[in-house]
This record gives structure tokens, C-alpha cells and sequence, in this order.
């Protein structure tokens, strides 16, 4: 028992805030973020035992948040693609030229398909490679690998047509 | 797929060519593969497009890192503790519930044996009886117990003794394997007499005379109640029972 308890507090300080953002950049909501690792972490503890591989626990614990998320869709059938941009993140009047920038790049991955951005958060923020991705999203490499190329292609256009932030990527 | 960056060299066949490397550059700035690694040293472009997308993920890193909620963490660990300590409760009531069914269990097998009868018949209890409470006794005990108190603790049989039979030491009610009874003993010839007033039930069959090595015993049957009288082999149980006979009246 003790064991378990240990375990769990240990992945929960070191994993929740990959998984927050993992969350966030799948509904972007911040709220629906939370419950859903709230969730996400309840059903973790559940299933525990069933967890043997702690390298694997990121993963794990992403494939239960994102089966949370269609539990939600299946829930609520509205279409979620339509979302505010003010909900994105807060519009920070007093920000850091780093922080207008990531609100720039922010903007403009949300905006990037979701079939595109999920793989690509997966590669950038989560650190997996293509396998690893296509396994957790049940797609094969190839079409994982396309999708990132095209995630990157429009991210790239995308900063090119808006001149004053090619900055972020020549300066 | 996006022609326009279409290179127009033509490659060696064994080489990446630009196509190849934009796809895979751009699906992976960070990889490792020999062949990437070949083409970006051979070629400065192919290496500044690698380092640009290398520097555009980390900027997209920076992106995606949204703030975090500070309490996050907590609020995950406290409802896990509030959640499996509902669990925990959930636990003990079914524990606790175990606990009083064993003891339940236990108090109506505990009752079973104490108060149910291992001895079939009058005679057997009689004489276990006599020995359980030996040591409690002796013929030489001064204490005496008067025929007034003795009638009294009788008409709880609805019986009277009309004179004394003899030395009382003692008289109160006991268990008699499990029924009300009254527990005389007077003094004998050589040792204590016991005689117990048993109420008439069918669970031990009457035995009008029993005996073990050391001590006998009689029973006598009335309307409403057993007498029996125990002592050891000195003892004329005859003289007691015509004693006792001669002395009692039953009042129904």
C-alpha cells in the first residue's frame, strides 16, 4: 500500500505538467486540461499494478489521457475544433518580448490541424520519436512522419509571411 | 508535399536528395540518421535549413510549455488521498462488519457450549458437578445455614422442608447444566453430602442411582423437581432419601 502510494506521488510530481500541456494542446482549453488529467491520474492510480515499466509511465499515462478525451467527445458531442482564441491563453497586457513571442507561436500551432499538432507536441515537448509516436497514436511511421513534415511546413510559412517575427528563427 | 522546393541537382543516386532531406529534416530536425548527417556536412544549405528548424523547435519548446497551474500537482495528491481514504473507509466498514459477524459467531458458539448439556443424563452432571465444586467445600466448614433461609430459597420449587436434615453448610441457587437449581450441601459422615433440587426437564434423563470410584449417587423424582444426593461411598444415600422424602412438601 505504502508502495503504491510512493509510486503514484512520484509520477505525479514528475509527470502532471508534461501531462497538463500534453492535455492543453489537445483540447486547448486550460480548464477541460485540468480535469482531464485529473482523470487521468485517478485512473493511473486505479491501474497502478498494471504499470510495470516505470520508462514507460509518460506514455502510459498520455494513451490514458487521450482515451479521456474521446470519453469527453463521445460525452458531448459538440465540435470542439471551433474554440475562442481569447481561451487559448490569457492576452497578457504586460509581457516579455519572450513571452510575445511563445503567445505568437502558440497561436499559430493551435491553429495548425489537430492531426498535425498532436504528433508534433508529442516530438517537441514530449520527446519521442517517430516509432514511439506512431505506436501511441496508432498510426504508422510514415504518416506520422509526413504529418510532422507538414506541421513544420506551415509553422515555417507561416513565419515567413509575417516578416517582423522571422526573427525567431534567424536571429 | 510542396514542389516548389523541389531541387533541381540532380543527386547521385546514393545520396539524399534535397526533397528527401527537406522531408526529413523537417519531420525530424533532430535526427541522427548517417545519411541526414552526411548531407548537411556535405552540403552548407542542407546544414543551415537543419539548423534553423533546430532553432524553430526550440522555440515551438518554449511555446508549448504553457504555465503549468502551481497548485496542479497538489490538488491531483489530495484527491488521490481523499479518494483511497473513501476506499480505506469503505475497507474498515467491511472489516469492522467481519469483526462483529466473528464475533457474533464466537459469542453464539461460546453460549452453545456453556449452556448446552455434554452430559446426557442427571447422574453424569451430578457427579461433574460434585467434583468441580469439591474444593469449595469441607466437612469441617463452620458456616451453617438456617432451615428458614433454607425454605426460603425452596419456594422458588414450591417445595418446603418441615425439619432439619442435618448439618447445612451451604444452600444457593446454581446451574445445574443450564437450569435454575438449588445447591445443598451438608455435613457427612465423612465428607460433604451434596444434594441439588433440579427442576424436571426431558434434556438429561433421569437416573435413580449412579456412582463412580468414589462417590454414589440417587435421585429421587417428585411432581415438579429432582433431588439428588451425592457422597462419598460411606454415606447411606437410602437414610438420606427417606429423610428427605419424609420432610419435603410440594405446595402444588
Amino acid at each position: 500500500m505504502a508502495t503504491k502510494q510512493v509510486r503514484y506521488e512520484a509520477l505525479v510530481k514528475a509527470l502532471h505538467g508534461d501531462l497538463y500541456r500534453y492535455g492543453y494542446w489537445l483540447t486547448h482549453d486550460k480548464q477541460v486540461a485540468e480535469d482531464l488529467v485529473q482523470e487521468t491520474f485517478l485512473r493511473a492510480w486505479r491501474a497502478l499494478d498494471s504499470l510495470k515499466d516505470e520508462k514507460a509511465a509518460k506514455s502510459w499515462l498520455i494513451t490514458i489521457l487521450r482515451r479521456e478525451n474521446a470519453r469527453r467527445f463521445e460525452r458531448k458531442r459538440f465540435d470542439m475544433s471551433e474554440y475562442e482564441e481569447a481561451s487559448i491563453m490569457d492576452t497578457q497586457s504586460t509581457s516579455t518580448e519572450q513571452e510575445i513571442e511563445n503567445d505568437w507561436l502558440r497561436d499559430k500551432i493551435a491553429k495548425l490541424p489537430p492531426e498535425y499538432s498532436e504528433p508534433l507536441v508529442l516530438q517537441v515537448l514530449g520527446g519521442y520519436s517517430g516509432e514511439d509516436i506512431a505506436s501511441m497514436l496508432n498510426l504508422n511511421k510514415n504518416t506520422v512522419m509526413t504529418r510532422l513534415f507538414r506541421a513544420r511546413n506551415q509553422l515555417k510559412d507561416a513565419l515567413e509571411k509575417e516578416p517582423e517575427n522571422m526573427r525567431l528563427i534567424h536571429e | 508535399m510542396n514542389d516548389k522546393t523541389m531541387s533541381d541537382s540532380i543527386m547521385p543516386e546514393n545520396k539524399m536528395d534535397d526533397l528527401q532531406f527537406r522531408r526529413s529534416i523537417y519531420a525530424d530536425p533532430t535526427s541522427l540518421d548517417k545519411d541526414i548527417i552526411a548531407a548537411q556536412k556535405a552540403d552548407p544549405a542542407k546544414k543551415q535549413l537543419a539548423q534553423e528548424l533546430s532553432r524553430l523547435d526550440e522555440k515551438l519548446k518554449q511555446a508549448m510549455k504553457v504555465p503549468v497551474p502551481d497548485d496542479l500537482c497538489n490538488r491531483l495528491l489530495l484527491r488521490q488521498t481523499l479518494a483511497s481514504h473513501q476506499q480505506e473507509k469503505r475497507k474498515t466498514r467491511i472489516h469492522l462488519a467481519l469483526a462483529a459477524s466473528v464475533a457474533i459467531v464466537a459469542g453464539v458458539v461460546v453460549n452453545y457450549l456453556q449452556f448446552s448439556s455434554s452430559y446426557t443424563n442427571l447422574g453424569d452432571y451430578a457427579l461433574a458437578h460434585v467434583y468441580h465444586e469439591q474444593n469449595y467445600f469441607s466437612n469441617d466448614d463452620n458456616t451453617r445455614v438456617s432451615l428458614t433461609s433454607l425454605n426460603k430459597k425452596m419456594t422458588a420449587f414450591n417445595g418446603n422442608f418441615s425439619e432439619s436434615m442435618g448439618e447445612l453448610i451451604f444452600a444457593d441457587y446454581c446451574r445445574f447444566d443450564g437450569m435454575k437449581s438449588l445447591h445443598l450441601v451438608f455435613q457427612g459422615l465423612t465428607d460433604t453430602v451434596t444434594v441439588f433440587v433440579v427442576p424436571k426437564k426431558e434434556h438429561l434423563a433421569f437416573t435413580d442411582k449412579f456412582s463412580d470410584k468414589k462417590l454414589q449417587g440417587e435421585s429421587l423424582s417428585f411432581k415438579h423437581a429432582n433431588i439428588l444426593v451425592v457422597a462419598d461411598k460411606n454415606e447411606s444415600l437410602s437414610q438420606w432419601q427417606s429423610t428427605i422424602n419424609d420432610n419435603i412438601t410440594w405446595s402444588i
